[in-house]
């Protein structure tokens, strides 16, 4: 458990604060929405309002996670965005097409849904269109993903940040900050098994010390790629669900989780780790937490 | 014997040694037979290209690279893989003409792409449904010899970059005191 000496920011966005020192705020949980097939609606409405619940129970703030994978999926979705979603609560677009990308933002924009839009993500691969279109059409809050095909230590991801790392022309905060994007949280980009995926982990403390930005990662991706769990279908799941109190127990602000159908495993393990943290952090750091923070909504 | 000839790991199976043909597994549910060298499926259009490429040129018996199934959307790795195979890549790395989000190929020297691009055919089967068992038979039956040079195995070793005095710090930018406290290292 970690206390940083560089000055923690601390971002809000439609109610939901992300940030700061450790045992603060309650660790964030992204949950991945319609990451498979056909987004079936009715399902998702029913699993986003028991998570809401469940969220509110333990102080651990949720933000849906809307996976966009079809062109012809992105005018449904933020309909069912603005019938579903409380007004004024945020959510964020997980698109991988960068012409998808586009044109959600340009939607986005027309229905004025940007000042709740967490952008996941920015990244090496981000286009010239995709800069264009974020100059005018500018999210709240975005996502950049410090993934460096060829270094993948705290290094190789400090250096995409830092400077593109020869791999984009700029560093990618600064393209961040140039588009006018002041709210930036850090994903340290968790990889396969083989890939170095510990560094995903090592790196949390490193770039909030480096920058003070609040960091995470989606860690369970290294779950869902460890294939000999298969043989253990119950670990796996177990694995899957835990493999997140690595974040906050390494001093990490946020966590991508998927599906959102864990939910209801993920936000009591995460508010148990931020009470663990918290308790810590207060005795030896003096850092008291909020009053929505699990350890005193739930330690009564 | 998979170790050998396939050095860098990954979500693979290897089969027949001599084999001709390697599959890549795109979207598609699909197990091809036992007599192709090896199979597997492709899902990022960076790390997963570069670990086919490795294990392509480490067993020069592959000839043939079969790619089957429906491109990975956003990532476009198979589309990737056959802009890699006829272009090679940009002075940054940048797999040139590929249609991915991320497609950049760090881990190889360029001769192993020279190497790839000589040794193998690619045959692109994407969106092919009916036909592939009896296109990977013919490649099989009417299959050129081996690439006739050695392999290249490339092994990618981790890199010990700094020596640590202080064994409680997690990672060379900072130190943390036995509290937790942490903070840049020299500052």
């Amino acid at each position: 458990m970690f206390s940083f000496t560089k000055e923690q920011q601390v971002f809000e966005i439609s109610g939901v604060t992300i940030g700061g020192q450790p045992g603060m705020y309650p660790t964030v949980v992204f949950g991945g929405v319609f990451f498979k097939g056909e987004p079936d609606f009715d399902d998702a409405k029913r699993h986003i309002q028991t998570v809401l619940d469940i969220s509110k129970h333990t102080g651990t703030p949720f933000i849906p996670d809307f996976f966009i994978r079809k062109v012809e999926f992105i005018q449904p979705i933020i309909s069912f965005i603005e019938k579903v979603i409380p007004r004024k609560y945020p959510f964020s677009i997980d698109i991988i097409e960068p012409s998808i990308k586009v044109e959600t933002l340009i939607h986005l924009a027309e229905k004025k849904l940007l000042s709740r839009t967490i952008y996941n993500s920015i990244h090496i691969g981000i286009t010239k269109e995709e800069i264009e279109v974020l100059q005018n059409n500018t999210p709240a809050m975005a996502i950049v993903v410090a993934f460096n095909p060829k270094n993948k230590s705290p290094d190789g991801k400090i250096e995409v940040l830092e400077t593109g790392a020869y791999l984009t022309e700029r560093g990618l905060l600064e393209i961040a900050y140039n588009l006018d994007i002041e709210k930036i949280l850090v994903d340290t980009a968790a990889l396969a098994p083989g890939e170095n995926s510990g560094a995903a982990i090592a790196a949390i403390p490193v770039i909030k010390e480096e920058y003070g930005l609040p960091t995470g990662c989606a860690i369970h991706n290294v779950v869902e790629k460890s294939r000999w769990l298969n043989d253990f279908p119950l670990a796996k799941k177990t694995v899957d669900v835990a493999s997140n109190i690595n974040i906050p127990l390494f001093g990490g602000d946020y966590a991508i989780f998927g599906p959102i159908e864990n939910a209801g495993l993920v936000i009591p393990l995460i508010a148990w780790q931020d009470i663990l943290v918290s308790e810590y952090a207060e005795n030896y750091f003096g850092i008291t937490p909020v009053a929505s923070h699990p350890r005193r909504k739930l330690l009564k | 014997m998979a170790e050998d000839y396939y050095p860098w790991g990954g979500e693979f199976t290897a089969c027949s040694p001599k084999g001709s043909v390697g599959v890549v597994l795109l979207n598609i549910q699909y197990t091809p037979p036992q007599s192709v060298a090896i199979y597997g499926r492709l899902k990022t259009e960076n790390i997963g290209i570069e670990k086919i490429v490795a294990n392509t040129i480490s067993n020069p018996n592959i000839r043939f690279l079969v790619i089957c199934g429906d491109d990975i959307r956003g990532h476009r790795s198979g589309s990737s893989l056959l802009a890699l195979h006829k272009n090679g890549i940009d002075s940054n790395h940048r797999i040139i003409g590929a249609p991915g989000a991320i497609p950049y190929i760090e881990n190889l020297e360029e001769e192993a792409i020279k190497r790839f691009q000589k040794q193998i055919t690619i045959v692109d089967l994407m969106g092919e449904k009916e036909k592939i068992d009896s296109i990977i038979a013919d490649l099989t039956n009417g299959a050129p010899s081996s690439y006739g040079e050695s392999y290249i195995a490339i092994r990618i070793k981790p890199k010990m970059t700094v020596s640590l005095t202080d064994k409680r710090a997690l990672h060379s930018k900072i130190v943390i005191s036995y509290l937790g406290k942490v903070k840049k290292r020299g500052v």
